[in-house]
């Protein structure tokens, strides 16, 4: 999708529906502490509703934590986040059942049958989709009958997306979702993101391979040492970096150590 | 939502084999081997006699600690916890259906461990069915509670083996084989307060029609709320 696409998409959900509501989500001056180590400084940014927003950087930068925080899963040190117009902790119920998740390990007990942990994920969530349907969607009916621990990773990174498909989900946070799949599982992967996208879904995708997040991103976060140094749109980033070839990992380079404080672009 | 939980733990549940074994064979084993045998002394009574209050407390120690705490263990370090952390089942959900799973599983190890003591030639006094149950639910959520301060807390195979440890020190020190009264001064009085003895103490003066002994009772109460407090508190949904 296009930027201007995107402001354009944007621009009509502004005038439809609540203004408040046109960031599904808005984070804050996010702080998370491990004891002595800062994983994530002060960090701030916002998520649009109809857009892949890719959250890059190397291991250990910030971008799970970041993500846990947000989808609830961990507590934050300090800062707000807003998900949906809720507090991830306090509505905590009432905010899964509109999100998706997609942990990087899978969370499910590697004795659980394919078909069996997809129609319990769908008895979760108070909606009409169908195990089956979600199983077709990431090419897995052919092994319904299969354990978790017998799929390949490939195929456990797409029983795992299928599981956050379940929810129907508003937002939907997708942590490492091609690591360890195949080409043909890559394709399937992206392709069902950018579908949610153009359902109107706030998709957060977190990866550290950039080559995956220049193929699906519309707005691009970069994390460094736990601080955001850049914080824009694809086509932005590129536009800014016109000296470089335009690839995310030369532009990541060419802002990389400059990351004390985080700036906006 | 909370039906659709409860099937996946009983599932869980019933595909690990080995806690069959530890949940109806290891307790029918130890009854039937020792009931037919004098090896052991048995404070006056009929070794069947003497022997069913502790099996049947040792079953419950069996599925309501060490099967629950293996099993939670394991769905912490798997992250199964973690990723239903993020769907509306909500923790309340969560646990009312392992409670649930955990009296059905209760309830058939009851049924088949009375079935085998009647066979056996068990024969209790009038059985008073409110102490028994309030003796039964608080032995439940004590041991309960004692399994998920080691779940929440310890990597999975580091409590795979205390639970298993805990699992026998509480059979050897609980009046369950081996009546307190034949231990060691030194470790008697201590034996007396775990609260394996305490079910099992409770347990034989209910199927022996004795008064209720209310300070077991309360002692066991204390250990049950003190494990479920702590368990609540201490506990990590991920590692």
């Amino acid at each position: 999708m296009s930027a201007k696409s995107c402001e354009l998409r944007t621009v009509m959900v502004m005038n439809n529906s609540d203004p408040s509501r046109q960031d599904a989500l808005s984070v804050r001056n996010l702080v998370v502490d491990y004891g002595d180590l800062r994983a994530v400084n002060d960090v701030s940014f916002d998520a649009k509703a109809g857009e892949v927003t890719v959250v890059i950087g190397p291991n250990g930068a910030g971008k799970t934590s970041t993500m846990e925080v947000c989808s609830g899963v961990r507590s934050a040190s300090s800062g707000t986040v807003t998900a949906l117009g809720l507090d991830p902790k306090k509505n905590r119920l009432e905010l899964n059942s509109q999100i998706g998740v997609m942990l990087q390990d899978g969370g499910v007990y590697p004795g659980s049958r394919v078909l069996e942990i997809t129609e319990h994920y769908c008895n979760l969530y108070d909606n009409r989709t169908t195990a089956k349907d979600l199983l077709t969607a990431v090419d897995l009916n052919g092994r319904q009958k299969s354990t978790w621990r017998k799929l390949s990773g490939g195929e456990k990174q797409r029983l795992s997306l299928a599981l956050a498909l379940a929810a129907k989900p508003k937002i939907a946070f997708l942590d490492e979702p091609t690591s360890g799949v195949d080409i043909f599982g890559r394709d399937l992967i992206r392709g069902i993101v950018r579908q949610l996208a153009e359902d109107g879904c706030a998709v957060i995708l977190a990866t550290h391979e950039l080559d995956e997040a220049q193929r699906v991103a519309d707005h691009v976060l970069m994390f460094e040492h736990g601080t955001l140094i850049a914080n824009a749109s694809l086509s932005e980033l590129r536009d800014s970096h016109r000296g470089a070839s335009q690839s995310l990992e030369d532009i990541f380079r060419s802002l990389s150590g400059k990351s004390q404080p985080s700036r906006r672009l | 939502m909370f039906g659709s939980q409860l099937r996946q733990e009983l599932t869980v549940m019933a595909r690990n084999g080995e806690q069959l074994l530890l949940l109806i064979g290891i307790p029918v084993l130890l009854l039937v081997f020792f009931s037919q045998t004098n090896v052991l002394p048995t404070d006056g009574l009929a070794n069947i006699d003497f022997l069913m209050p502790g099996i049947l407390s040792l079953a419950i120690m069996s599925t309501a600690m060490v099967s629950l705490g293996i099993a939670t263990g394991f769905e912490r370090s798997y992250g199964v916890l973690k990723r239903l952390g993020t769907t509306p089942l909500g923790t309340k959900r969560l646990v009312a259906a392992k409670v649930v799973a955990t009296c059905c599983i209760e309830v058939t190890q009851l049924l088949a461990l009375v079935a085998v003591g009647l066979i056996l030639g068990w024969n209790p006094s009038s059985i008073n069915l409110p102490s028994l149950l309030l003796a039964l639910v608080l032995g439940t959520s004590c041991f309960a509670g004692l399994g998920l301060i080691m779940a929440g807390r310890l990597r999975a195979e580091i409590n795979l083996a205390a639970q298993n440890g805990l699992y026998l020190v509480l059979l050897l020190l609980g009046g369950i084989l081996i009546p307190n009264s034949e231990l060691p001064k030194s470790i008697a009085w201590l034996a007396e307060v775990l609260p394996s003895s305490l079910l099992s103490e409770l347990l034989r003066g209910i199927f022996g029609n004795d008064e209720l002994k209310i300070s077991d009772l309360a002692s066991l109460a204390i250990w049950a709320t003190g494990a479920c407090l702590i368990a609540v508190f201490s506990f990590k949904w991920s590692d």
